[in-house]
């Protein structure tokens, strides 16, 4: 009942004016940012957050804004996967087996109405699951010591490559990169100096959100130089809707077994929304069995992934919201953006700022409504911005990403700063070391401390403490399960992912 | 030979000793040692870090090639546009370095120079605009300054 309460109030929040008019921005520019190719949800996202930072919002309107553009790129992603078949971002991935075929038989309309119902569908499914696992996730984590968080961190990070991650070694060493930037700066406790360099700049250490977008943004322009991708491709002309309600009730039973099984892989420290969309698309071809026709263009192989990518999507905001731990690139970013306004993050925020919280859970519920209703009549806008080439996008996207930086302090330095980022970025992605880590070890770098610090100081020195109770036993397990079954499942799922797509 | 992980395992080993040394020189914190001071926290990540480059070191994954010639020489010229308009953002005005940066750009990447600078002239005069007047956050003015008088 109190759950009602809170989304009542929730819905107070997001309905207010101009909350509404952030979320419907929100939702048309993550479209955007998703139906382009190149430009992937968590580099959008990071691009968003210095303007969102700039412009003085609010938090709730600021983070309302930024989860409408995250519903949004989710959406995006399948309109390059249907029409170009190439994949928005990685999850999009499994969109390309059954939309792509659709769209070469002159039925790119009727996939495109198909996914974006199916999306739809996940996310209302997935936020309804929220709405119901969040608080008691929330209460639970309360019985958090420091102890317990310290373990959680170091699952976050052990799980973060995923069960498909490649690996696991590079992820820890993208990881103790990403918190070694971290520690430098004043030590909070004891106003130690360390590694500032007598750089006064350094003294308040290195601002994560230079780094998120320098590693995204700018590693992006590089990588599109070198691949010389900057006339982009053909997309696929849409056909005039030929489309039933027939033809979306035949799909809602697909729907929803998709939409539930992305929430569970969302929630799930290490699944993600890749493989939430790679299972719901094997699982429904494996429950209709011959009957489907599956990579010649089954409608049904168009909306098992994308339900089941919307509602991973959805569910791996429960334990960012929660916990604090993201799971994914996309929720580490939004994670950046809570901190940057001195959110903390977890448990105490369901309590603390609940009108924060349950407003951003209303305004995915409303923002979906939005998606869908943007998504069906506007989609011919969205297909003609398709078109954009690389070479004219990716350089505006730049600019967008210097402005937004300077716009925060006035300062040349960050700028330089943000370069640098993004040459690191790009020789870390040439090296195939994940970047996530990094950007999360920069996040959670100072917490993570201050945890150690608080249970070393309760337990008097005793090191012991860090896996004292059953829950951190239970927390350190999952870890080290998380890097351990990598290495002999992940080879495995891996070969029948790539083994899907090529049968197309 | 397999090369660019064994470089990088070592350029990371040296920065984990660097680090991890650093660490061990600050100054005892006011009030004494406590079980967890300012270095005990890089000093486990020193650890952390050394080892899994010495994994990367003895096991290192295949290499990705890297671009040679043309494509390296783009990416330089890329990465130099970039610290330019640094350079220049506050001296030219925001709108002349965007025009000569982000036109420099889109040509280098293939568009035709008579497209590629007018339309970063509109790029950028629009979110001039969008930010002096819509958004009211000043971005500097440079060569155009002078329109400030009027």
């Amino acid at each position: 009942m109190e759950t009602i309460n809170y989304l009542i109030d929730g819905f107070g929040v997001a309905l207010a004016p101009h909350n509404l008019m952030f979320a419907l921005i929100g939702a048309f520019l993550g479209t955007l940012i998703g139906a382009l190719p190149g430009l992937g949800p968590a580099n959008g996202v990071a691009i968003l957050i210095p303007l969102a930072f700039t412009l003085g919002l609010r938090p709730e309107t600021a983070l309302i804004m930024l989860t409408a553009v995250y519903a949004g790129a989710m959406y995006g992603g399948r309109i390059s996967s249907i029409l170009l078949n190439i994949p928005g971002d990685e999850p999009a991935m499994m969109t390309c087996l059954d939309g792509y075929p659709m769209a070469k038989q002159g039925r790119a309309a009727e996939a495109l109405v198909i996914s974006a119902v199916a999306s739809f569908m996940g996310s209302l499914i997935a936020t309804i699951g929220l709405i119901l696992l969040a608080p008691l996730l929330a209460d639970f984590a309360l019985t958090f010591g420091p102890a317990e968080y310290f373990a959680l961190f170091v699952l976050a990070f052990a799980t973060l490559g995923g069960i498909t991650g490649k690996n696991p070694v590079k992820t820890i060493l993208a990881a103790s990169i990403g918190l070694i930037i971290a520690t430098v700066g004043i030590d909070i406790s004891t106003g130690t100096q360390r590694f500032t360099f007598g750089v006064l700049k350094l003294y308040e250490g290195v601002d994560f959100i230079i780094a998120i977008v320098g590693l995204f943004a700018i590693s992006e322009l590089l990588f599109f130089i070198e691949e010389r991708a900057g006339a982009g491709r053909e997309a696929i002309k849409v056909n005039k809707l030929k489309l039933s309600w027939k033809d979306i009730v035949h799909v809602l039973p697909t729907t929803l077994r998709g939409s539930v099984l992305g929430f569970v892989a969302g929630v799930l420290p290490g699944a993600g929304a890749s493989l939430g969309s790679f299972i719901a698309y094997t699982l429904e071809k494996k429950v209709l069995g011959k009957k489907g026709r599956f990579g010649e263009g089954d409608p049904r192989g168009v909306a098992a992934p994308e339900s089941g990518n919307n509602g991973a999507s959805s569910g791996a905001l429960v334990p960012m919201l929660t916990l604090g731990v993201p799971g994914s690139g996309t929720t580490a970013v939004l994670l950046a953006m809570l901190i940057s306004f001195n959110i903390t993050p977890g448990p105490l925020m369901f309590t603390q700022n609940a009108d924060i919280v349950w407003g951003v859970i209303a305004a995915l519920l409303i923002g979906n409504f939005l998606l869908l209703l943007l998504n069906i009549p506007l989609i011919g806008i969205f297909v003609r911005l398709l078109s954009v080439p690389p070479m004219y996008l990716l350089p505006m996207v730049t600019m967008i990403a210097f402005v937004g930086i300077y716009a925060i302090s006035h300062s040349t330095f960050d700028l330089y700063f943000m370069i640098a980022f993004g040459i690191g970025g790009y020789l870390l992605r040439k090296l195939e070391i994940p970047l996530v880590p990094v950007i999360l070890g920069l996040l959670l770098g100072p917490e993570m401390e201050k945890n150690l610090r608080h249970a070393m100081q309760l337990s008097n020195g005793d090191w012991t403490v860090l896996w004292g109770s059953g829950l951190a036993i239970g927390l350190w397990a999952v870890a080290i399960l998380g890097l351990v079954l990598p290495v002999f499942v992940g080879p495995m799922l891996r070969r029948r992912m790539k083994a899907g797509v090529q049968s197309d | 030979m397999i090369l660019n992980d064994r470089i990088f395992g070592l350029l990371m080993l040296v920065l984990a000793v660097a680090y991890g040394w650093g660490a061990q020189q600050f100054p005892e914190p006011f009030g004494g040692v406590e079980a967890v001071g300012p270095e005990t926290f890089p000093t486990i990540l020193s650890v952390v870090l050394a080892l899994s480059s010495l994994y990367l070191i003895v096991k290192p994954d295949p290499d990705n090639a890297w671009p040679m010639r043309r494509t390296a020489l783009e990416m330089l010229i890329a990465v130099l546009v970039l610290i330019g308009y640094t350079l220049l953002l506050e001296p030219l005005g925001f709108i002349a370095s965007t025009t000569l940066a982000v036109g420099t750009l889109c040509w280098r990447m293939g568009a035709r120079p008579v497209h590629a600078y007018p339309i970063a002239l509109a790029g950028g005069v629009v979110v001039f605009v969008l930010f002096n007047f819509v958004l009211e956050l000043a971005l500097p003015l440079g060569l155009l300054s002078f329109l400030e008088a009027l």
